[in-house]
């Protein structure tokens, strides 16, 4: 396996701690997100490519349509928290009181 | 040097990701992020797959953070707060970059590390030889492949863009 996957993974790692650690922003959250599928994309493109994996180069394609999926609903949740409070504090979402 | 290209830019692509995984203010957090997919489009690159990385440019990042951008600037305060203007995230930064690089260190002494699996450097600049592909790239090959042997896959993903769609609009209806 070449070098280059450590520094994929950490890359990987970096940003899923990133999502999981609150600041005051819910939008920074979610571009942590998009680091970790930017990170998966790599990953998965060098992957194929060295082990010449035909058939599944369509992986990383379909593996983008997902996460603009996923990425337009958490930005629609995020203009509907804007709506209500302002802005995207996290502080905010404070409904649930236990 | 041209051989460790790769283990370079990959380098700095953790370095880009510590760079928005501080959280600065969204914006500068967005532009960060459009510098690593630039840098993620390179490393793809060097490996042969142009139709791959022309994707991150096209799709990632004309598509996915243009949407982004905007809606930070909608959602965004008066004085945004950079690296250097607070305390918290620029020793996050600053300890990020270090660990990256002394990871580079640690891997550049010797050309192997073990960790869980055997990571050898020979992997970046050459690539494994299966035999003669012919005239065609095995990538693009494999991609238009999408529209014949991933027809099922091709409607899949349709209807769940259109659901997807459907759902936004559901959750943007408000009251």
């Amino acid at each position: 396996m070449s070098m280059v996957y450590i520094n994929i993974f950490l890359a990987f790692i970096l940003s899923l701690m990133g999502m999981l650690v609150y600041r005051s922003h819910l939008m920074s959250s979610l571009l942590c997100l998009e680091g970790m599928m930017l990170s998966l994309f790599v990953m998965m493109s060098v992957t194929i490519l060295n082990n010449h994996l035909t058939l599944a180069s369509m992986m990383p394609i379909v593996l983008l349509v997902f996460a603009a999926c996923e990425a337009a609903l958490g930005l629609s949740l995020l203009v509907m928290v804007s709506n209500t409070y302002g802005t995207d504090h996290v502080q905010n979402l404070n409904l649930l009181q236990c | 040097m041209m051989t460790y290209i790769v283990f370079i830019l990959s380098i700095v692509f953790v370095m880009s990701f510590v760079g928005f995984a501080t959280k600065p203010s969204p914006i500068y957090g967005g532009l960060v992020l459009i510098i690593s997919g630039g840098i993620g489009c390179a490393i793809v690159l060097n490996f042969g797959g142009s139709f791959l990385g022309l994707m991150v440019f096209l799709i990632y990042l004309g598509g996915m953070l243009v949407v982004f951008g905007y809606t930070t600037a909608m959602a965004t305060e008066q004085y945004p707060e950079v690296w250097v203007s607070n305390k918290a995230v620029l020793a996050a930064f600053i300890t990020g970059l270090l660990s990256e690089l002394l990871t580079a260190c640690y891997i550049l002494k010797d050309d192997e590390v073990e960790v869980v699996l055997k990571f050898n450097g020979m992997g970046d600049w050459v690539i494994y030889d299966t035999g003669d592909s012919g005239f065609f790239s095995e990538e693009a090959m494999g991609i238009a492949a999408l529209y014949s042997y991933g027809t099922w896959l091709v409607i899949v993903t349709g209807w769940s863009l259109l659901t997807g769609v459907l759902v936004i609009m559901e959750v943007t209806r408000g009251n």
